[in-house]
């Protein structure tokens, strides 16, 4: 082994309890993370990238629930895996007990996978058909080398009770079971190595609605237990505000807002952020009309190539002359959220105070 | 019976929860149906266990076996197959004929006792001669398509797997070596390395294993993008460990197709060597070389011709029914 494996193993090992939830020494830290996706390889013609993330930068704490909501395709799933370093980041830095894992080799992150996780969103595609629930969840356990081989069968039967399954289902194929029970094997499957970090891409999605919130009340009660710190995607905005602490929002690549669950939520600052949010489906058709909020129309830019400016300029209601110029970086706000919009840079707002007008979130 | 009330009960409790969601909505919800922490109540035990098993348990490869003796064709094939194979191991075991054994008094005699299937031009009994031919096709057909298995498998699976410039390189060789006509090779081969079993079967799997190693190409392209490939690697599986553990266990349909279809071909191929001359050469007996020896006397002795291509076409047929029972039987998604 060569010293930079031996230190890189070293520092995993003996990492420290993060327990703070601020940015600096947080569990898992991201920077300027940007993923893009080269498109249209064949031919003379230049090469077009999908900024599929873009310069996303964030922190999750110990046991802590960072949600990530927005529309289909805006990277939410890309932004997940770039983190989990499956898909190489195009630029940015991701730390993980104040370890640089951008530009290890698989060889040293080994030490790594065995502390992040992800759940993923389609139990059915998640499990190997050909693979015994037993010899799934073991699988961790023998790549990592945890347990005797003679022990790791029954801590697979523990798992298997833990996430509320059977025992006896450990001989089982996963075509066997229904989707909520095959969510709790991928479930259990990431428990297997105590990881400290999982990423949730949307495991819920594809469960029915009275199975949803089993699931949900399930990866509570592991966070309760075990400390896990979670990057939770989902698209159901009520479902992330229950789970998470904090919350990120993403549009087209870009995560426009990020912070506390109640700020955000309670008063929005980005336009998207406030859009989405008002075009939330409301189950009583009553108050659904009474509240209705005007949705600016516009067409969805394609990802690919997109033109220099804010992403939402397109759809945006309070556009700026240098919205189309160029793109927002992240401003953040007096509360500690960041904003990524012009209309929250340090000079627009010092402007609207000096004119004595109200931010746009009350405006609505 | 069981498990139809069972699940009938289940939708039951099922309803009854999200029922009793939506009258927390209409009652607790502020007015941007925000849904508060105290809707979500933990589940008693006796819901935590509302989901059924969907499917009795069986695993895949007791799913395809049966599927595949309920098809008769097959099944018929199998058993032929399976009989060819032990008379070809067993049946010179107990016969007091050898291959070479000529006996002058009786040549070219019909059947008989003696001789079941006759005797040929140098008194030699054809049926225990079609016995060792049988030996040599079968080997042929089974060696073949092991070393063209191996090799397709893991070439093919390598290229798949790694993708991008490795793939397009690998598969340009395939594309050339597809490009010259396999027999060319068989036949190259055999003048540089002689008459021999060794040089026929390097000369059919030169060639060969290229469809292999296409066929496993195309399936792990479509497998790696699946979840799971991407689960595996998330909790650390080595490259090797996602395509061979994980991988390829899900692409055996199509191998195992590729194989029955592969092992026919090669004994036809040999067949056909030995038939014109470049083959397995005298005294030893392959069912190519027993047509060859007996087409002179194709008019006199016509059955001396039809028992090897007899025996070539049962064979063939028996090994194809076979490969389209197991195509049947390993895609779930022709089940009936
Ligand atoms: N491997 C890839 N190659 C090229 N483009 C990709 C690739 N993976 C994703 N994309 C593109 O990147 C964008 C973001 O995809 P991503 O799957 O991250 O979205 P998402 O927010 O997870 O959507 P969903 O809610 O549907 O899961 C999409 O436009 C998608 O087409
Ligand atoms: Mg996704």
């Amino acid at each position: 082994m060569n010293t930079a494996t031996a230190e890189v193993q070293n520092a995993a090992e003996t990492f420290e309890a993060t327990g703070a939830r601020g940015e600096a020494d947080a569990l898992f830290r991201v920077e300027g993370l940007s993923k893009f996706f080269e498109v249209q390889k064949s031919g003379f013609a230049p090469k077009k990238y999908l900024k599929a993330v873009d310069r996303i930068s964030l922190s999750v704490g110990k046991a802590e629930t960072l949600g990530i909501v927005g529309e289909s395709g805006c990277g939410k799933s890309t932004l997940g895996r770039a983190i989990l370093q499956i898909h190489k980041p195009t630029a940015g830095k991701v730390f993980f007990h104040g370890i640089e894992l951008t530009g290890l080799s698989e060889k040293q992150m080994a030490p790594f996978r065995r502390r992040m996780q992800m759940i993923f969103q389609d139990p059915y595609a998640s499990l190997n058909p050909r693979y015994t629930v037993g010899d799934i969840i073991e699988e961790p356990m023998v790549i990592h080398k945890l347990y005797p081989p003679a022990e790791r069968r029954r801590r697979v039967q523990e798992l298997l009770l833990l996430v509320g399954l059977k025992p006896d289902h450990i001989r089982r194929y996963p075509h066997e079971f229904s989707g909520g029970q095959r969510q709790r094997i991928g479930i259990a499957r990431t428990l297997a190595t105590e990881p400290d970090f999982i990423v949730c891409d949307e495991p819920i999605s594809a469960l029915d609605v009275s199975i949803q919130a089993q699931i949900i009340n399930l990866l509570e009660k592991i966070q309760r237990e075990s400390g896990v710190s979670y990057l939770f995607i989902a698209h159901d905005l009520s479902m992330v505000r229950h789970i998470s602490h904090r919350i990120g929002v993403m549009y087209l690549g870009s995560m426009v807002e990020y912070g506390p669950v109640e700020l955000v939520y309670g008063a929005p600052l980005h336009p998207y952020t406030r859009l989405l949010l008002s075009s939330e489906p409301i189950a009583d058709p009553k108050r659904a009309r009474a509240t209705h909020v005007h949705i600016p129309e516009g067409e969805l830019p394609s990802p690919i190539d997109a033109p220099p400016g804010c992403p939402f300029c397109s759809r945006c209601a309070y556009i700026l002359p240098e919205c189309t110029a160029s793109r927002p970086p992240d401003y953040r706000q007096p509360d500690g959220r960041t904003v990524r919009c012009y209309q929250y840079s340090q000079r627009r707002r010092q402007q609207r105070r000096a004119f004595g007008v109200a931010d746009i979130t009350a405006t609505q | 019976m069981e498990m139809d009330m069972k699940m009938r009960m289940n939708t039951n409790a099922g309803v009854n929860v999200s029922m009793s969601m939506n009258m927390n909505m209409d009652t607790n919800v502020d007015v941007n149906m925000n849904i508060s922490d105290d809707l979500f109540l933990p589940l008693d035990e006796s819901e935590k266990d509302s989901e059924f098993i969907a499917i009795e348990s069986r695993s895949f490869i007791a799913d395809a076996a049966r599927r595949f003796s309920r098809n008769k064709l097959a099944m018929a094939g199998f058993i032929v197959l399976s009989a060819v194979v032990l008379l070809a191991i067993f049946g010179p075991v107990f016969s007091h004929y050898t291959f070479d054994g000529q006996d002058p008094s009786s040549r070219n005699s019909g059947s008989s006792l003696a001789h079941w299937f006759g005797t040929d031009k140098f008194g030699r009994d054809i049926f225990v001669r079609l016995l060792y031919g049988a030996r040599i096709s079968l080997m042929v057909g089974f060696v073949s398509a092991g070393i063209n298995m191996a090799v397709g498998i893991a070439y093919g699976g390598i290229s798949g797997y790694l993708g991008g410039k490795a793939d397009m390189l690998m598969m340009r060789v395939v594309d050339i070596i597809y490009a010259i006509p396999s027999l060319l090779y068989v036949i190259l081969i055999m003048l540089a390395l002689g008459s021999n079993i060794r040089s026929i079967l390097i000369g059919i799997c030169i060639s060969s294993w290229v469809s292999m190693a296409r066929i496993v190409r195309s399936e792990i392209l479509k497998l790696k993008t699946l979840e799971f490939s991407t689960a595996a690697f998330v909790i650390g599986a080595s490259k090797a460990r996602i395509l061979f553990r994980h991988l390829l266990i899900n692409a055996l349909g199509p191998i195992i197709v590729t194989l029955t279809f592969m092992i026919p071909q090669a004994i036809f191929t040999e067949a056909f060597l030995s038939f014109v001359g470049v083959g397995i050469s005298a005294p030893f007996a392959s069912w190519g070389t027993l047509v060859q020896d007996a087409r002179a006397f194709i008019d006199i002795y016509p059955m001396q011709v039809v028992y090897p291509v007899l025996a070539i076409c049962v064979t063939i047929f028996s090994l194809n029914f076979i490969g389209d029972g197991l195509s049947d039987a390993l895609n779930p998604k022709s089940r009936r």
